[in-house]
């Protein structure tokens, strides 16, 4: 196309090389109002709904209001909790999964009869929806229904059978245990995938260097799984962070909000509270938080990839 | 250093006999390569050495220690492998010293044993790179490196030059050689190269589907395989292969082929025998005087210049010949030739069971001791 624009006659000067400047962007136009429609529309749409009074059942709300909203939160002990809770549940949950996932992935690593189904097995909690694995766990958790509260009372952690989720002082384990069932997978099949990466004859050098058991793990597991773990880790640590599912299913952020993470908490201030300006609030707050831990997962990505 | 014996060793993997029992022994100091077709057992044997699998019948006795059960950093060997296995995230130096640092050498001594291997491997200024920074080249003298700051009992060598580009590994191949004068180490090489094991080995010992098929200096496979295989695996180019009947009449042993009749020393065996004529190339003189009784009509068909001399190839006896001359031949492709094997080179082997027929009259003397 730019061949024939440049031979076709008339075509001179000032107004060819604009055309020809501007060929590259016409190709990537589809794609770009794409994403300028679906993405950046909404989010700046949701971020101005932070800066207005929107209540859906106030047929007189939708003026803007400034800063008042943040200046409300700043003051919003609930808030304050949810992001405490968010980050016990965060990283009670990405290290859970992590820990197990490793122990499972050294495993399967191993070759013993049947390592192809139980392979499979083990990613089958990852294809479960995570609504309905909340679901499922609630109805675990309840000692009417459920074997868990029985279990952990015959072996001495809980001092009689009742619902956990339910004791606000530990209602935020059900979700995490859920979280971590349901999260074991994806650690395991990642790491795994990184073990199977490391070329056998390294360990067979180290094997013949001297390096047992222990010394390899460490000196040659490790750090070939370092950059892996670092950019799951990080990674994980967002989704979950992120994703209200479990909780609102199991507990709906009760008892009296004592299990609300920040993204929870959005989701009942929006959709219980129909408060969708001071839900855009929290919300904006969140992805701020949320950029800069981005900003730090990069920046240490960035110096794992110098490194090594 | 060490003596390395291999007694009766077997190794099966699965349902899958590789190894069917193989009996080697290797003096201290002694530089033995096996060779052999890829398949052949070869890598096995080696890995049986270095503990890295079980073996299945039979011993490994490493100074006269059964090591069957030994884990490989108990057998205190070290091991060059094909794909070096560098340590890609350690230095050249750490992955030098990695071995003596696990063996709580003092740091002075562990610097003094690799700056010295580095030092004589060259590759002094590249201590504190990272192996995926170096060539090559520079990879497989890290690889050697690391093997020789041990000073272990006996150096394993796994197909270590096969991922270098050929002028490359003529130079390695000559460092490797030199390596081993210098310090006189007990090394097993592996390689499918025959040409490596010509030049490096004191003994060669050739394999194929997992045993043995000779072993002996690399001049006494070359000029007495004991086999079809051993034959046709050494030298290159490889040895003319020309089927025939051994007879016999009265005093005068020949060999027919065809029609014609090629006269040579009488073999044990019986007047009748198919037989498969082995020809070197470099025993067949071309331009041989066509009145010569033992001269053989040949079409040239395809003639390779090397520089150092002229690779022949011909039509005759039925079949295709190389003949290999250090003169700069001009024949034209087509053109007849008449050509001359050498009768005092002749390889004869069986053809039922491909093992070499001596000469009647030498037979005690040239069987290797």
């Amino acid at each position: 196309m730019s061949v024939q624009a440049e031979r076709r006659p008339g075509w001179h000067g000032t107004r060819r090389r604009f055309a020809l400047r501007m060929e590259p962007y016409f190709y990537a136009s589809p794609a770009l109002i794409f994403i300028v429609a679906v993405m950046l529309v909404p989010l700046a749409i949701g971020l101005s709904y932070a800066f207005r009074d929107i209540t859906l059942l106030n047929p007189f709300s939708g003026g803007f209001v400034g800063v008042q909203h943040f200046v409300d939160l700043w003051h919003d002990s609930d808030f304050w909790q949810a992001l405490g809770n968010t980050v016990t549940w965060t990283v009670a949950s990405v290290s859970l999964q992590f820990f197990l996932g490793l122990v499972l992935a050294l495993r399967l690593y191993r070759p013993f009869p049947g390592r192809g189904l139980v392979q499979a097995l083990v990613f089958v909690p990852w294809a479960v929806p995570m609504f309905l694995s909340g679901l499922n766990f609630a109805w675990l958790f309840n000692p009417v229904i459920g074997p868990l509260p029985h279990w952990l009372y015959a072996v001495g952690i809980l001092s009689s059978p009742e619902n956990i989720l339910s004791d606000p002082a530990i209602a935020i384990w059900g979700p995490i245990v859920a979280n971590v069932w349901w999260g074991v997978p994806f650690f395991a099949i990642t790491l795994l995938a990184a073990l199977q990466s490391i070329p056998p004859e390294i360990y067979e050098a180290a094997e013949i260097d001297g390096a047992g058991t222990w010394r390899r793990f460490a000196d040659i597991t490790v750090p070939f799984l370092a950059p892996t773990i670092a950019i799951t880790v990080l990674l994980r640590a967002v989704w979950i962070a992120n994703a209200p599912d479990l909780i609102v299913a199991m507990t709906g952020g009760g008892p009296a909000d004592s299990t609300q993470i920040v993204a929870s908490y959005i989701f009942t201030q929006a959709f219980k509270g129909l408060d969708f300006g001071y839900a855009s609030a929290v919300a904006t707050v969140l992805l701020m938080l949320l950029l800069v831990y981005a900003l730090i997962v990069l920046m240490i990505r960035q110096s794992l990839l110098k490194a090594s | 250093m060490a003596t390395i014996d291999i007694d009766g060793v077997r190794k099966r993997f699965g349902n899958v006999d590789v190894l069917h029992g193989v009996d080697l022994t290797i003096a201290d100091g002694e530089f033995v390569v096996l060779v052999g077709p890829s398949g052949c057992g070869k890598s096995t044997l080696l890995r049986l050495i270095a503990g890295l699998e079980d073996i299945s019948r039979g011993a490994i006795r490493i100074d006269g220690e059964r090591v069957n059960d030994l884990a490989p950093r108990a057998r205190d060997i070290a091991m060059v492998f094909q794909s070096y296995a560098l340590y890609p995230h350690m230095s050249v130096e750490r992955n030098m010293d990695y071995s003596l640092r696990l063996r709580k050498t003092p740091a002075e001594r562990a610097r003094e044993a690799v700056e010295g291997a580095a030092g004589k491997l060259g590759i002094d200024r590249l201590l504190q790179r990272k192996p995926r920074t170096l060539s090559g080249g520079q990879r497989q003298r890290v690889a050697m490196g690391r093997a020789i700051v041990r000073t272990p009992k006996a150096f394993l060598f796994d197909e270590p030059l096969s991922n270098l580009d050929a002028r490359l590994r003529e130079q390695m191949r000559g460092e490797i050689k030199k390596m081993h004068q210098d310090l006189g180490a007990t090394s097993i090489y592996v390689t499918h190269d025959q040409i490596e094991a010509m030049t490096l080995a004191d003994r060669i010992v050739a394999m194929n589907e997992g045993l043995v098929q000779q072993i002996g200096p690399p001049r006494e496979l070359y000029e007495h395989p004991t086999n079809l295989f051993v034959a046709g695996f050494i030298g290159s180019p490889a040895m003319n292969f020309i089927d025939a009947t051994y007879r016999r009449e009265g005093q005068n042993a020949f060999l027919v082929v065809g029609e014609k009749r090629l006269a040579l020393d009488e073999r044990d065996v019986a007047d009748g025998t198919p037989v498969t004529l082995g020809l070197r190339a470099e025993d067949i003189a071309i331009d041989a005087d066509p009145e010569d009784p033992g001269a053989i009509e040949a079409t040239v068909e395809l003639v390779e210049p090397l520089g150092l001399g002229t690779i022949v190839h011909v039509q005759a006896l039925g079949t295709h010949i190389k003949a290999l001359s250090l003169a700069v031949v001009e024949h034209r492709v087509g053109s007849r030739i008449w050509i001359r094997p050498h009768p005092e080179k002749f390889h004869v082997f069986e053809e039922a069971t491909g093992r070499r027929l001596e000469r009647k009259a030498q037979f005690a003397a040239e069987l290797p001791a």
